[in-house]
């Protein structure tokens, strides 16, 4: 709508006193936020270009950046359908224990990942419940790239429900009715009636759930048990060269974790932006 | 025959919400359901479309049978109120959807898409998406997508509901050409019975989950059969009247009845006259059309060609005025009557006559006994008393829980000694008595329920037992609890107070009154050291007035007390009432067992009758 309205200053822009506010704000911000992250790249280039690109030439930080991008996507992945079926489910069906579900689906987002990453180990690690009975077939899920990607779904899980299940809400159920009389199967009405619904809110879960899974930390570093080339992703290097000292290395990577989140970032708020346009 | 409903019921619950539809809709007709919100009308539609399953019935389309058939197999094109259009795609595609999921050939699916974007007056708008579409348009979009597939019956769900009038008019008269042009079988369920009658080739009138009648529109407006449908389609008087000698009486003036009209010498009659068959003369008319009386105009509404008149006149002797329903207060008889615009009238001293009217087949009053078997039969005894002498229809309930106890409790209901029930229907559930009361209450709309105190389970604490309490939990009926029964009825003592839940005792209580033909005191209690206020003294006013419109003879009784129990126990007590009449709040306002402590009490502790009115019209 908002577009056909010429660029008329509102009165709120136009206010002399929104400068002492919005100053406040903004000095507010400036050691919380604004600081650190200019500091991350303040000190990725301090010993030059060059010195930063051999940071991340080596072997250890190339893998580490890899896996993160690797682990994050197949999250993203699994996610979109583990989510949106999750979504499905909780929006449509009306059953007993429906709120229950509803929060336990949601607990990740209030559960300290640390503890998430313990739980795991407790249950599929090699003395834990799932585990001892997977040790019988050889199979040691955790301090694998599964394991991780077993926590990394575990974290990430309630953001790709919580994008998709408010548009599958708000679409009136007259319009899966529709369809049905229409002669549409209950797949061919998801395929060509829900799901194209639901573009927006599977590209903003989506985008959610990379994020977070590219910053993981907590529960990485216990399910992964940090093997270097093995199952160390991009945060974990970073804290293990810091802890060693090599503080260029960490930041090299630092400042691309921090460029890779600041691009998603961009492309969330343009389909945010641009929704809220639409509507 | 294109669509046969065959005993088609779907309930949740305890609760019909359809209940035994029956219909047969021709092969091309365009059949519309009329009902309030809430009927039943639209889960006849949704069950006809599969999109719900029913309980009970068959529903057959095209002479194939589709109950057990999933929506899908049914060929039923659906047009939602909301229009349901998919947002994410254009309206060329939304046409095309049915044909796509089932195949049909690119080329083909476009020449039909285009002939329908024509036919709803759209052409040329097929790129567009819903976000750019008039509310107007979107529903032919919906219309057209409907039809798209070639259905069997096209099912319409109240589709101009969100549209505005002008908008409205034009697309009723888009849908009527369209459906006429393709012939197809057509069932429209709305509220609006100004479009039922525009459109319909015949009318169902749907009432809480019951098809009360079916007809053509000119039919249904000028010969209903029910009470409810004379006064939901158009506007009309409804009096109440005496059946003497052939001739409905109505005070001073009588009309004749027709032979074919089964109404009893003696009994209930009623007459509905439409405003258009109102005479309206300044000077008595010579002709022998009938009079009705002499009145004034208290309001009008110009409405372009005619004039809408109100007019006041005097009550009729013997006589109840059902519709327009009577303001609270208003002693006179109301009557509509149309005009052409021209016409001069003044103000006063207008003579008011018919040229048409219509005497309805008013359904008795319905009376439900719940007996429980053993125990003194007063409940039964004051239901044969209310039959013959308002010659009501009665349903005796009886309920156990245990399945053998059920045949020897239908026995003793069948062998009333002594009382003489065999024009009641029996009727015998299982449960808990107070549940089956409220579910038969809900299934069958009784218009009163008579239940006994129960003595066998009254404890010191509770002196009216489960029974009671529950019924008047769980129903919005008006209840009569009787203890033992009176040997004759002779007055009625209504206990009023203010506020719009005061107004209801002395509706409902003043019906009784004049069936049984008993005056009936008006009792205020003021408590406290000051008389009755003004707003109090005003209500008793046009309380009064509201009985001699029903022609019920009252007189006003204000009795100082301590408070409302003890002055309404006193008085009934020491006047010689037979019946006391109580409010009490409707089931929304009132949680199981969380009644009104005033009700309760006058409940336990009166000797007479106690009828317990809700506080919203029943």
């Amino acid at each position: 709508m908002s577009q056909d309205v010429p660029d008329v200053p509102t009165a709120q822009t136009r206010h002399p006193s929104a400068i002492a506010p919005v100053g406040l704000l903004v000095l507010v911000l400036l050691p919380l936020l604004l600081m650190p992250l200019a500091a991350i790249f303040i000190f990725a280039f301090e010993g030059g270009f060059s010195t930063f690109i051999t940071a991340l030439k080596s072997p250890d930080a190339i893998f580490a950046l890899r896996f993160s991008l690797f682990i994050a996507f197949s999250t993203a992945a699994v996610n979109a359908v583990l989510g949106t079926f999750a979504a499905y489910v909780l929006s449509k069906y009306r059953f007993p224990g429906e709120k229950p579900l509803g929060i336990v689906v949601n607990l990740p987002v209030a559960i300290p990942t640390v503890v998430v990453g313990t739980s795991l180990l407790l249950l599929w690690g090699p003395i834990g419940l799932l585990g001892i009975f997977l040790g019988k077939f050889g199979l040691e899920p955790m301090f694998t790239p599964f394991g991780v990607l077993l926590a990394h779904l575990f974290v990430t899980f309630p953001y790709m429900l919580g994008s998709v299940k408010p548009v599958l809400d708000e679409l009136e159920a007259t319009y899966e009715e529709a369809a049905y009389t229409m002669g549409a199967s209950r797949w061919q009405t998801f395929r060509y009636v829900i799901l194209p619904a639901l573009r927006g809110g599977l590209f903003t879960g989506t985008l959610l759930t990379f994020a977070h899974s590219l910053g993981e930390f907590g529960a990485t570093v216990l399910v992964s048990g940090n093997l270097r080339l093995r199952t160390q992703t991009a945060p974990l290097y970073i804290f293990a060269q810091f802890e060693a000292g090599n503080v260029a290395n960490a930041n090299a990577v630092a400042a691309v974790l921090a460029v890779l989140s600041f691009v998603i970032f961009f492309f969330l708020l343009q389909y945010t932006g641009g929704q809220g346009r639409r509507a | 025959m294109a669509i046969v409903l065959d005993r088609l019921s779907k309930s949740f619950g305890a609760q019909n919400i359809v209940d035994q539809v029956s219909l047969e809709i021709a092969r091309g007709e365009l059949f519309v359901l009329l009902g309030a919100s809430g009927s039943g009308k639209s889960t006849i539609l949704r069950l006809i479309a599969g999109l719900t399953q029913p309980t009970g019935g068959r529903i057959i389309l095209n002479g194939r049978d589709v109950t057990a058939l999933p929506p899908q197999q049914r060929g039923t094109g659906f047009v939602f109120q909301n229009y349901s259009i998919f947002r994410h795609m254009s309206v060329a595609d939304n046409i095309e959807f049915g044909m796509m999921v089932q195949k049909v050939p690119k080329p083909e699916r476009e020449d039909k898409r285009d002939e329908l974007l024509d036919l709803v007056g759209l052409t040329g708008l097929g790129d567009r998406y819903a976000n750019q579409l008039s509310g107007g348009q979107q529903q032919r979009v919906a219309l057209a997508r409907a039809l798209a597939y070639e259905p069997n019956v096209l099912l319409l769900d109240e589709p101009f509901g969100a549209l505005d009038v002008k908008i409205r008019e034009r697309l009723r008269r888009t849908l009527k050409e369209i459906q006429g042009r393709l012939g197809i079988t057509t069932i429209l369920v709305t509220h609006d019975q100004e479009e039922a009658l525009n459109v319909a080739d015949r009318i169902g009138i749907i009432e809480h989950g019951h098809l009360l009648e079916v007809d053509r529109p000119e039919a249904l407006y000028a010969r209903p059969r029910s009470l409810f449908a004379a006064t939901f389609l158009g506007t009309g008087t409804v009096l109440v009247g005496r059946a003497l000698g052939g001739r409905a009486q109505f005070g001073d003036f009588s009309l004749p009845i027709p032979e074919e009209m089964p109404i009893t010498e003696g009994s209930r009659a009623l007459v509905l006259f439409r405003p258009e068959q109102v005479v309206l003369s300044s000077e008595k008319p010579d002709s022998d059309l009938p009079v009705i009386g002499r009145g004034t105009i208290i309001g009008q509404n110009f409405a372009g060609a005619a004039r809408r008149l109100q007019l006041r006149l005097p009550r009729l002797k013997s006589t109840r005025q059902i519709a327009p329903p009577l303001p609270f207060g208003e002693e006179g008889l109301l009557v509509e009557a149309v005009v052409p615009a021209e016409v001069g009238l003044d103000g006063k001293d207008i003579w008011v006559g018919l040229r048409g009217w219509h005497i309805l087949n008013h359904p008795k009053p319905r009376l439900l006994l719940y007996d429980a078997g053993a125990g003194p039969a007063a409940t039964l005894n004051i239901g044969k008393h209310l039959m013959d002498r308002v010659n009501a229809s009665a349903t005796v309930l009886g309920v156990t829980d245990e399945s053998e106890a059920g045949l020897d409790l239908i026995a003793a209901l069948r062998s009333q000694k002594e009382v003489d029930l065999s024009r009641a229907v029996k009727c015998l559930r299982y449960g808990r008595p107070a549940e089956q009361i409220a579910c038969e209450y809900a299934e069958a709309l009784y218009e009163m329920v008579v239940v006994a105190v129960d003595y066998q389970h009254k404890t010191e604490r509770d002196r009216l037992g489960e029974t009671v309490h529950g019924v008047l939990a769980m129903t919005n009926a008006a209840v009569l609890v009787v203890k033992k029964e009176p040997e004759k009825y002779r007055r009625m003592l209504i206990c009023t107070a203010t506020g719009e839940a005061g107004k209801n005792n002395v509706r409902v209580g003043g019906r009784l009154a004049r069936r049984l033909g008993i005056p009936s005191t008006l009792l205020h209690v003021a408590s406290g050291s000051d008389s009755a206020t003004r707003s109090a003294l005003n209500h008793l006013h046009l309380a009064s007035a509201t009985l001699r419109a029903m022609d019920v003879s009252n007189n006003i009784h204000i009795r100082p007390a301590k408070n409302p129990v003890a002055g309404i126990l006193a008085e009934a007590r020491e006047g010689e009432y037979d019946l006391v009449v109580v409010g009490s709040h409707g089931p929304g306002s009132r949680p199981p067992f969380a009644l009104e402590e005033t009700t309760l009490r006058v409940l336990a502790e009166a000797a007479q009758p106690v009828l317990v009115v809700p506080a919203e019209e029943v």
